[in-house]
């Protein structure tokens, strides 16, 4: 009952509802910015639960979709001088791209090795952007690698309420559009896939196909969201390729609940703001992130929505009087 | 040829130190099938403990290898029965929760030790051979990494290592007919931490030693042990020092700026023209 | 009973969250009266924590020197600690949080060049002035030089990498050497510093006879040190501050090379880490400036050990130092706590500090590399350090 597509769609509004409502709650520019940045990071996390929740192919880098959005529109807009909507598109188009490359990479490879493909990508994504400078127009110094690159944007600086709202816009769109998918015929097919590959190829389902278009869906998002991002900050740098940004995206979904969409979405939109908004000392600050790492996933192993779920769904199967 | 020959030396002690830094990692993932993302943060806690008895005047590194076993064990014990075994339904959520450890640790150390590069003072080569210098902590690597291989194969063809092997195959079967899987799981945890831990003290010297530098041991030591297949300890050996022989090779002819992305590419192209792992001699698993 | 608390953890969490969000809470306040709100960027989290907590440890000390003073203009300073991370969203985001929530009225940081850019953008649109102590790229001033108006408030007191260049390259052609290696991290800095070099060395007759950049992340360094060996030059210029510099020292003289090396500084200007490399030949450190070149660097040196218990390494602790001391001077000669004011003084006056006395040119870049500004380079020796450069003078 909790997790019904009626249930949940009325949740996504009610909590849209809210957060439109925030900054009207006297906000400062601060807290306005670290939402919206808590936006595009929950809808990049969600994204990544397309691909290793729903489908379970476990993507251990997925900022390499990410990042060739934010460094696509940033070479782009600065080097090339293209204007931000066409490099946005071409943005979207390369991430994509990836990510079919590595869809398909991934038809013929099973559990452990796309995770390893995967990570090898990223990690080899991290070193070509880290170690290829360009020189910029300017002279005199050149752009890339640790430093970044400037994104050129056509206005001049953005109010923090425009980055606010377009990032919650954005959230919602995808939000709503991956709970559609999920829920659809090809997100069924991919948790047939994520439950047993063998089953569902003996039941006639294309898996490398299927696995190929989730990994797409995935890639256009995360994509969409580096967009958001480099829009944002105004600069694409190495960063946006890491590991740590990678692990971020499966630390998230596994404490929001892997599968569920929005669990990760929530997880990673309340845990940034928490702990970029909240003032709390650096130390405390990575403490408290392993320590919910660990306490949350050993007390709900399939994170905190994915274990509701689970329950739920137990009560639901088991008849009254009936024993465990 | 004489500094090729030095280099091709080089790659083979880069290799043995891969795949000393991936034997406990090949434990744990191998056999027991559990992605453990602090096995970096378990080499790291060898390196500090080697470090801090440096500090203390206490150099024979004997002592720091049990030393860092004694602890990396009661931690990987402390790890594999409180958090790995409960939450083992869920091997992802697994997966994720040793990567919290790592984090805790990382930060501990910083508390602990300062986040400041600290540094133990390496000896003298071992050797020079016709010119070629045998590096000491090479050297060591390699006998290190051949011992602790062999060690954990022979255990698993022996008698002790049946359990072991059968409960990373059929858990059911082995609960059924009485073993204690969840004793043994953690143990095995627990020998695989301090495989790390030995690890780290023995390269401490060679290295540079910070919170967060088990971060790079342990994707290394991912990428070898996964893409040898798991299986196969003989693989896991020769893939670590084929990659390290690459990476040293590919520096000195070419470019050292791409070594590490030659090291990936070339693991890339591996899983695309074998998929099942460098040594995969089954058919196709079903994960 | 545990069924019960772990049903309710969830909720436990989100309303605890809820509550963190809304309170409008900063860094805690402390003391009475108006103190001078000083906002202080640096990564004390992830891989550059080093640098970053160096950076703050200056800083504070930096701040208790003036409060011990009577504070500036009378106030209180008082430190806005921000954690960047190492990462320009969360710089941008920490400076937002200082300039308008904490209401900082002056900057000091950030540590990594992609931090700092995103930092001035936020101060700059804030009319907050910032000090930049270390972050090297020529991004910073060609921002204050083509976009006067906007980025008026920026300062930098660090080197710019072509000054560092010319700094050492002066060290190195008083040595008299003829050929020189480069040896770097792979990172962008590395790459221009090297390009900055040759240029400078190349005008002094000394010759580049090898060059090389390893990967920052996974680095082969025997290759390398086999490489450079077999150049056989006369002075290996090594640009890596980090760790892995101090493990490549290690190797070259494991290899049995005799050749001085150069260090940028950084990890290698540790008296700590130098105690465990191998002496065997010279090992030389370029410095901002070093305990013994002058009375105000003896005093910092001593005052800092004192502090923290171990000495400090001469730049990512020495330039923030002065940076906070320059801020401080500023504002007292300004008189009032005006930025506009602030920047006019700044623009105008010589400033001592540390290292010697600062001056600014037209893109805001402090004029290294004159008589009153010019570093320093020390050698290591099994008792501690040397000053080698400028002069000879001893410790």
């Amino acid at each position: 009952m909790i997790f019904s597509p009626r249930s949940t769609t009325g949740a996504l509004a009610l909590g849209t509802g809210l957060l439109l409502l925030l900054p009207l709650a006297g906000l400062d520019h601060f807290l306005l910015d670290v939402l919206a940045s808590g936006f595009l990071l929950a809808a990049y996390v969600g994204s990544w639960d397309i691909v290793g929740g729903v489908a379970g192919q476990i993507c251990l880098g997925h900022a390499l979709f990410f990042g060739t959005a934010t460094y696509s529109c940033a070479l782009l807009t600065s080097l090339a001088g293209w204007p931000f909507a066409a490099a946005a598109a071409a943005a979207l188009l390369l991430s994509t791209t990836a990510a079919a490359v590595v869809g398909t990479f991934s038809g013929r490879l099973k559990g452990p090795f796309i995770a390893l493909l995967t990570l090898a990508l990223g990690e080899l994504a991290h070193e070509v952007a880290l170690g290829q400078t360009f020189f910029s127009p300017r002279g005199a110094y050149s752009w890339g690698g640790e430093g970044g690159i400037p994104v050129a944007l056509p206005w001049g600086s953005p109010s923090p309420w425009a980055s606010y709202y377009g990032a919650l816009l954005f959230l919602f769109l995808s939000t709503w559009g991956m709970t559609r998918i999920a829920r659809s015929k090809d997100g069924l097919i991919w948790t047939a896939i994520s439950g047993s590959e063998l089953t569902a190829r003996a039941s006639g389902v294309d898996v490398a196909r299927h696995k190929r278009r989730a990994f797409l869906v995935a890639g256009l998002l995360a994509g969409a969201a580096g967009v958001g991002f480099a829009a944002h900050v105004g600069r694409a740098t190495a960063a946006d390729f890491s590991l740590e940004l990678s692990f971020q995206a499966a630390t998230f979904a596994a404490i929001g609940g892997r599968g569920t969409i929005v669990g990760p979405v929530l997880a990673a939109l309340l845990l940034h703001a928490l702990f970029q908004g909240a003032g709390i000392a650096p130390a405390a600050r990575v403490l408290l992130y392993a320590l919910a790492l660990l306490l949350v996933l050993r007390f709900f192993p399939a994170g905190v929505a994915g274990t509701l779920r689970e329950r739920v769904r137990e009560r639901n199967m088991v008849p009254e009087g009936a024993s465990r | 040829m004489l500094p090729f020959a030095q280099v091709l030396l080089d790659g083979l002690f880069t290799g043995s130190t891969y795949a000393l830094i991936a034997a406990g990692l090949a434990l744990i993932l191998g056999v027991v099938k559990v992605v453990n993302l602090s096995h970096g943060a378990f080499f790291s806690l060898g390196a500090y403990i080697a470090y801090a008895l440096s500090t203390k005047g206490v150099s024979n590194p004997a002592v720091a290898v049990l030393l860092a076993c004694v602890i990396a064990f009661a931690f990987g014990v402390f790890l594999g029965k409180s958090f790995i075994n409960p939450v083992r339904s869920h091997p992802f959520s697994v997966a994720v929760g040793t990567l919290g450890f790592a984090i805790l640790f990382e930060q501990a150390a910083q508390m602990l030790w300062g986040p400041h590069p600290v540094s133990i003072g390496a000896g003298p080569p071992w050797a020079v051979v016709d010119g070629v210098v045998v590096r000491r902590w090479g050297a060591i690597s390699l006998i290190a990494s051949t011992v602790i291989l062999l060690a954990i194969a022979l255990f698993l063809h022996s008698r002790f290592g049946l359990p072991v092997k059968l409960i990373a195959e059929e858990e059911e079967i082995a609960e059924s007919v009485g073993m204690d899987v969840e004793k043994i799981r953690y143990l095995t945890f627990g020998f695989a931490s301090a495989a790390a831990a030995a690890a780290g003290v023995l390269l401490a010297p060679a290295t540079s030693i910070t919170p967060t530098m088990g971060r790079v041991p342990l994707i290394l030591s991912l990428i070898v042990v996964i893409a040898s297949g798991m299986e196969n300890i003989a693989a896991i050996f020769l893939l670590a020092v084929g990659l390290g022989l690459l990476s040293n090779v590919s520096a000195y002819l070419f470019s050292p700026q791409w070594s590490y992305v030659s090291l990936l590419s070339v693991i890339c192209l591996l899983l695309l023209l074998r998929p099942e792992g460098l040594s995969a001699t089954m058919p196709g698993r079903d994960y | 009973m545990r069924r019960l608390v772990a049903a309710c953890l969830p909720g436990i969490v989100f309303a605890l969250a809820a509550l963190l969000i809304l309170l409008p809470e900063g860094w805690p306040q402390a003391g009475t009266g108006d103190p001078l709100r000083i906002g202080v960027l640096a990564p004390l989290s992830g891989p550059f924590a080093s640098g970053g907590s160096a950076f703050l440890q200056a800083v504070t000390l930096a701040a208790e020197q003036a409060n011990s003073e009577g504070g500036v203009l009378g106030r209180r300073v008082e430190l806005l600690v921000a954690d960047t991370q190492g990462r320009v969203d969360i710089a941008r985001s920490e400076a937002m949080r200082l300039v308008s929530r904490e209401k900082a009225f002056a900057l000091v940081g950030a540590y990594l060049s992609e931090e700092t850019v995103g930092v001035i953008e936020v101060a700059s649109a804030g009319k907050a002035v910032v000090i930049v102590p270390v972050a090297a790229t020529a991004e910073i001033t060609d921002h204050v030089r083509r976009e006067y108006d906007r980025y008026r408030y920026v300062f930098r007191i660090g080197y710019s990498i072509p000054q560092w260049a010319e700094m050492m390259a002066d060290f190195l052609g008083r040595q008299g050497y003829t050929r020189y290696a480069f040896v770097g991290a792979g990172i962008r800095w590395n790459r221009e510093l090297s390009r900055e070099l040759g240029k400078a060395l190349a005008r002094r007759q000394v010759a580049l006879v090898y060059e090389a950049f390893y990967s920052s992340r996974n680095p082969a360094f025997e290759s390398v040190a086999v490489a450079v060996a077999a150049a056989a030059p006369e002075v290996l210029v090594l640009g890596d501050p980090g760790g892995n510099a101090a493990e490549f020292v290690k190797r070259v003289r494991e290899g049995g090379a005799t050749f001085p090396i150069l260090s940028v500084g950084g990890t290698l200007g540790d008296a700590r880490i130098a105690a465990t490399l191998p002496l065997s030949a010279p090992l030389y450190v370029q410095a901002a400036a070093w305990k013994g070149a002058s009375p105000a660097a003896t005093r910092y040196a001593e005052a800092f050990e004192r502090r923290y218990g171990y000495a400090p390494v001469g730049y990512s602790d020495t330039l923030p130092y002065d940076a906070a001391m320059i801020l401080f001077q500023a504002i007292r000669a300004a008189g009032r706590t005006d930025s506009d004011a602030v920047v006019k003084t700044l623009e105008a006056g010589a400033f001592p500090g540390i290292a010697g006395t600062y001056r600014f040119d037209s893109s805001h870049q402090a004029e290294w590399g004159t008589r009153e500004l010019r570093g320093n380079v020390i050698r290591w020796e099994p008792g501690g350090a040397r000053i080698v450069y400028p002069g000879s003078k001893k410790r």
